[in-house]
């Protein structure tokens, strides 16, 4: 059986030239199935998007025997993210993409200073084959989404569309135990109800931010959230909760439940 | 011959010497060494064993599709950075490029498969080899190609791309450095809270901006887009003096190497896709993609006790 190839493939493996493309060179950072899935769901990648910034969190110290939000960290650890994230949307406005795929969030520690810290928000510009602005988000500018090509495909086969990528942080000082109340549960098993309720509020405020973001971005729900625990180079009692998912809205066109199709059951026979 | 001959040096062989000399003299006049090309035409020819680095599946896969493998084709070049270690990154993989492509050229092929961007971690100086490695295919009822394409996806991939009318045709490299001098130190403003240092985030955003239009530019011969694997960036400062005023100097380097394609717009993929449950266990989005525990997750060992 010989490969049944479109006539511009076949053109190219004779070593033909195609046409010129006016369209110019799209970037993109997708894998060859996210590419394919994303062009399946209607949608093409115009160019990679990034924002960046590097940013100096201030000093802030606890008081040892209070919980407490640490805000100026939080507020640090919020502000560069959204400078980043901000900076990637404009640069996907600018190339007028409809949403952006797959955006990975990193935090990068400079080696020189420890208070020195790189945000980099990074994903792919899409826009809609047909042009359908409908995709928007509800500011009438691009949707942000950290799903993977996949996950894109999935969600708008169930029937949803991303409007956008949501987040919350709370950074938080949990306090240390006294010195008396140590002696008292010596040989005992005991919860330590100040710090599982430290954990409790802190994650608490992160999850409500995101909320509040979602609700802002007139969202019916968020996808994929997770709710991290992360320390970047604080005392040992200062910890971070970051929540993250992508808020969605159902699709215009709504997929009635029982039309979504059943998935099939396979075993593979890898390792 | 004494039990110790072996340990001594041994002259080289005439042959030998022959060999060295014409693969030396080959690739400074921009052809492949006699021994090499020789093996590539047999292989081409049928006169000899054809060589692939495709698993058996693939092979599969390829034969189904009508790509017949012709050789394993690889080409090197190590290079010095003497003038800047980013920019000799771009300069080494496009000289490995070339080399590739004049050996699948050589063994009429199609298309190259499966190229691998390979480098042995040797820290020899200020030098670094650049190796591709790939195999060379031709497809039934075509003829050998004058400028074959050359792609880093392995032979799946490579077809399904080609049905939805995507084909992938070579790599791109896009690499950028700068240097800021930050004279009156204010860079760091270490005292002022917490702050933007616009300074770095500006040598960034600059940075990357150079990196990708150099990706744009290396891609455009080739494609219409690329898809960009990998992204590595590195920030580094340094202290100066000069005219006994002290301040520092920061270095951003930025390297992205990508896949080039040549992509019709609008052309949908010929394949129903539907969702597919694991039953083995294994990574499936159905499934969540997080751990669900990371408790004890540094109490686990690999292996046998």
């Amino acid at each position: 059986m010989t490969l049944d190839l479109p006539a511009h493939a076949q053109e190219r493996l004779k070593g033909l030239r195609g046409s010129a493309h006016s369209t110019g060179v799209f970037t993109s950072d997708f894998s060859v199935n996210e590419f394919l899935l994303v062009r399946k769901a209607g949608f093409e990648p115009i160019g990679l998007c990034v924002g960046s910034c590097v940013y100096h969190v201030g000093i802030q110290y606890g008081s040892w025997s209070k919980s407490q939000e640490m805000d100026v960290l939080s507020k640090a650890m919020y502000h560069a993210r959204e400078l980043a994230m901000s900076r990637m949307r404009a640069e996907a406005s600018a190339m007028g993409a409809d949403g952006i795929v797959g955006v990975k969030l990193t935090i990068k520690r400079l080696e020189w200073d420890e208070q020195l810290l790189e945000f980099i928000a990074i994903g792919t510009g899409v826009v809609h084959g047909e042009g359908h602005k409908g995709f928007r988000a509800h500011d009438g500018g691009p949707f942000t989404s950290d799903l993977s090509g996949q996950d894109f495909w999935s969600l708008l086969h169930a029937g949803y569309r991303p409007v956008e990528m949501v987040m919350g942080s709370c950074v938080y000082h949990v306090a240390h135990r006294g010195v008396l109340s140590g002696l008292g549960t010596v040989g005992r098993n005991v919860e330590l109800e100040n710090f599982t309720a430290a954990m409790y509020e802190a994650r608490e405020i992160a999850v409500e931010r995101m909320q509040f973001e979602a609700a802002a971005a007139k969202a019916e729900g968020v996808v994929g959230v997770d709710i991290h625990e992360g320390s970047f180079g604080w005392k040992t009692h200062v910890i971070e909760f970051f929540a993250i998912g992508t808020a969605v809205l159902p699709l215009d066109q709504e997929i009635a439940p029982d039309k979504i199709p059943d998935p099939i059951m396979v075993l593979s026979v890898n390792d | 011959m004494g039990l110790f001959d072996r340990f001594k040096p041994k002259a080289p062989a005439p042959e030998e010497l022959r060999r060295q000399a014409d693969i030396l003299m080959s690739l400074r006049g921009n052809r492949i060494p006699t021994a090499t090309l020789e093996r590539l035409q047999g292989a081409a020819s049928g006169a000899k064993p054809w060589m692939a680095t495709l698993t058996p599946a693939e092979l599969l896969i390829t034969r189904s599709h009508g790509l017949k493998p012709i050789a394993a084709i690889s080409a090197t070049c190590w290079l010095h950075y003497g003038f800047s270690w980013t920019l000799g990154h771009s300069q080494g993989w496009e000289a490995a490029l070339a080399r590739l492509a004049q050996e699948a050229k050589a063994c009429g092929a199609n298309a190259v498969l499966d190229v691998k961007m390979r480098t042995i971690p040797l820290e020899t100086g200020e030098s670094m080899d650049f190796t591709l490695l790939g195999t060379a295919v031709k497809i039934d009822g075509l003829a050998p190609s004058p400028d074959p394409i050359i792609a880093t996806v392995p032979a799946l991939e490579f077809v399904k791309l080609l049905e939805a009318d995507v084909v992938p045709t070579g790599i791109a490299i896009g690499a950028h450095y700068q240097w800021l001098s930050d004279w009156n130190n204010s860079a760091n403003q270490a005292w002022m809270g917490n702050i933007e240092a616009p300074q770095l985030s500006a040598l960034w955003n600059d940075v990357r901006n150079r990196a990708h239009a150099n990706l744009r530019e290396s891609a455009r011969p080739r494609g219409n887009g690329v898809l960009a694997h990998v992204n590595f960036s590195q920030m580094f400062d340094r202290e100066r003096e000069v005219n006994e005023r002290k301040f520092k100097e920061y270095l951003a380097r930025y390297i992205v190497i990508a896949t080039t394609v040549d992509a019709r717009r609008g052309t949908p993929l010929p394949h129903d896709i539907s969702m597919v449950v694991d039953m083995c266990a294994g990574k499936t989005p159905l499934q969540g993609s997080k751990p669900h525990h990371q408790s004890y997750a540094s109490n686990e060992r690999d292996g046998a006790i």
